[in-house]
């Protein structure tokens, strides 16, 4: 069992409220990821679920019990660091028997738990390494096998593979998938790489500022954002805005018009609206609304163009499949939105639904 | 052109000459008295004061030893001066790392005025703590007591601050903390996690300490009275007085009190060095 209630948590240093009340509910089982902007409380809010942060308000539950002032150890939780912090004077096998050491249990034991353990990371001919003869993503093997010999019923993770390189991250970023499923423990994830929230979590708590944003299934959110900040957080190039005050400009005419297009359309008028750039075309000259690319990044599967609309500050980015490679700098097109996928916002920033 | 080029090389083969001259001297100069110290212990007092003094080692130091040992209680004060220092070796390293890893990685109520309040104390003259010394031990009747030498100085501003600083710079709280999580009772993580990385400060504290205290004459002076109890500092000046003093036998137990620290520099001096500078560098 894993469930992990979080009601109404907050945390205060001094005068300074960095979380601010955070409800959410983590199933048994489930792979949560915890993603948001730097300094906005992800860690904060890890730390005080593994309970190495004291809880300054509200309730924390873990399978039903209140657990805000129990010790860490006796939580039921496991943390991998993203330091990995392994303890450097003792062997890879000693460090993932740390635990089960400090519990009384015996050195046969130990052995044969950690060696199974080993054996799902396959690091078996490292337990008699010091970490300081690891490399970096053996470390991180170690220091995820030393939370799995704990049979911990939640796993905490703070940002395990920012320290890795881009082509291992990859590997552990799968492997850890699979470990979930293997398990099936609750695993509770803090990152800030975005792909790593979108492939990995059931589902995935946006922090902004000490709160919740938006709690949902990696898609929901990409495609249903509650409010402007989810929607320019997720996506990679970021999603364009355009605001009400071009009212009577072409591209908020044309994306109005895509919004009224729409069944649940009649609702209050949008002061905001957000279309991502895989859901702008490019379109002949004359058609659609005249813009100029003023970049083109051409990443071979697909080209990103920045490109100028007349009468409105900032670029816009728009993702082109097709025509790869023919845009240059300076070059006239028309873009025009698909009618099904724009976004509207209202005046405080929330998504008119 | 020509003569500036040669100048400046006459100078480059100059200079390392120079250098190596310089240090030559400096380390005879420095070397002379150890050299004379163990040279006097094998003479009698007359062949010492001989014209021109004797350059190479003589005879005499089995008769010197046998005057030391007659005058004083020599073995006995050799074993305080070892007792007292391996005991103020042991509780310094056990108060001053505690007390580091406290100030360093916990959080608690009045932390940096205590902290301001160790510190000052480095600010204190020490001759202006030789009176309150004495008084305070004179009251707990420790006097005579070798415990009045290693138990005040156990827990020290500058162990304190060295220990301190070597846990900020090199244990990371995150190791600390998977330790809390592991299970580690907060006593295991000091003697199971943070004691075992703190070695190298702890070893350059330990030698310090323990030469410190092996070299220590103001302190047996406050708080010993009796010859017996004297350490080998203060029982090595006993032996000198304005009339009669045995400058052979002054020699040979000065040469004998020399010896620990000899034998430990050379077991340790690579680590001492490394220790004190370490953090210097990264
Ligand atoms: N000990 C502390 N005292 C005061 N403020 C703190 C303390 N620890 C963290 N904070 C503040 O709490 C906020 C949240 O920090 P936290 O480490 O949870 O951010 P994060 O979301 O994990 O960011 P990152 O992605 O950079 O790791 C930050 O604004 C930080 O400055
Ligand atoms: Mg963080």
């Amino acid at each position: 069992m894993g469930q992990v209630t979080l009601r109404g948590i907050g945390k205060r240093y001094g005068s300074t409220e960095v979380i601010r009340g955070i409800d959410l509910e983590v199933q048994d089982g489930e792979f949560m990821v915890f993603v948001g902007p730097s300094g906005c409380g992800k860690s904060t809010t890890l730390r005080m679920i593994a309970g190495l942060e004291s809880i300054t308000a509200g309730e924390l539950l873990i399978d039903g019990k209140v657990v805000n002032t129990l010790h860490p150890a006796a939580r039921g939780t496991a943390m991998v660091f993203q330091s990995y912090a392994l303890y450097p004077h003792m062997t890879v096998a000693e460090n993932m028997g740390f635990a089960l050491r400090m519990a009384g249990i015996g050195a046969a034991e130990r052995a044969r738990q950690v060696g199974r353990a080993a054996e799902i990371l396959r690091i078996t001919e490292l337990l008699a390494r010091f970490p300081r003869e690891l490399s970096g993503g053996q470390r991180q093997r170690v220091a995820i096998g030393r939370a799995i010999v704990r049979k911990p019923s939640v796993f905490l993770f703070d940002e395990p593979l920012s320290n890795l390189d881009a082509a291992l991250r990859v590997d552990m970023r799968i492997e850890l998938t699979r470990l979930h499923a293997d398990l099936g423990t609750t695993m509770i994830y803090v990152t800030h790489d975005q792909v790593e929230a979108m492939t990995m979590g059931d589902r995935i708590a946006i922090f902004h500022e000490g709160r919740l944003a938006q709690v949902g299934a990696p898609l929901d959110l990409y495609h249903r954002p509650a409010n402007t900040f989810v929607a320019g957080f997720l996506g990679a190039p970021r999603i364009n805005l355009i605001d009400c005050p071009s009212a009577h400009h072409a591209l908020w005419q044309q994306w109005l018009q895509c919004q009224a297009d729409r069944p649940s359309a009649g609702r209050a008028a949008p002061s905001r609206l957000g279309v991502r750039p895989e859901h702008l075309q490019v379109v002949p000259v004359g058609s659609g609304v005249p813009a100029t690319v003023v970049m083109a990044e051409h990443l071979g599967d697909c080209s990103i163009l920045h490109v100028q609309v007349a009468g409105i500050a900032g670029l816009f980015n728009l993702k082109s499949v097709r025509d790869s490679g023919t845009f240059a700098a300076g070059t006239l097109i028309g873009i025009a939105a698909d009618a099904a996928s724009v976004l509207a916002f209202d005046a405080d920033g929330r998504r008119l639904a | 052109m020509a003569t500036r080029s040669s100048t400046s090389s006459s100078a480059d083969r100059l200079a390392p000459l120079m250098a190596h001259l310089l240090v030559g001297v400096g380390g005879l100069l420095m070397l002379a008295p150890f050299w004379f110290m163990f040279v006097f212990a094998t003479h009698s007092r007359t062949d010492i004061f001989s014209l021109p003094p004797p350059l190479w080692f003589g005879d005499a130091s089995l008769g010197n030893l046998q005057i030391l040992t007659s005058r004083l209680p020599f073995w006995r004060n050799l074993g305080l001066s070892l007792y007292v220092a391996a005991a103020s070796t042991g509780f310094t390293l056990l108060f001053c790392s505690m007390g580091g890893y406290a100030f360093a990685m916990f959080e608690f109520r009045f932390k940096r005025a205590l902290f301001a309040l160790v510190m000052g104390t480095l600010l204190v003259p020490s001759f202006m703590n030789m009176i309150p010394t004495f008084m305070i031990m004179n009251a707990l009747g420790w006097i005579d007591q070798p415990r009045a030498l290693f138990i005040p100085g156990a827990a020290n501003a500058f162990g304190v601050f060295l220990v301190r600083q070597f846990v900020i710079a090199s244990i990371p709280r995150d190791l600390v903390e998977a330790a809390r999580m592991d299970g580690c009772s907060e006593l295991g993580i000091y003697w199971r996690i943070v004691l075992p990385l703190l070695r190298p400060a702890l070893g350059t504290l330990g030698l310090i300490t323990f030469i410190a205290s092996w070299n220590n004459f103001i302190g047996p002076l406050i708080v010993m009275r009796s010859p017996e109890m004297y350490t080998l500092p203060l029982a090595l000046r006993a032996l000198q007085s304005p009339v009669d003093t045995e400058w052979g036998a002054l020699m040979t137990g000065s040469a004998i009190a020399t010896l620990p620290l000899l034998v430990l520099f050379m077991l340790s001096s690579r680590q001492l060095i490394a220790g004190l500078t370490s953090g210097a560098v990264k």
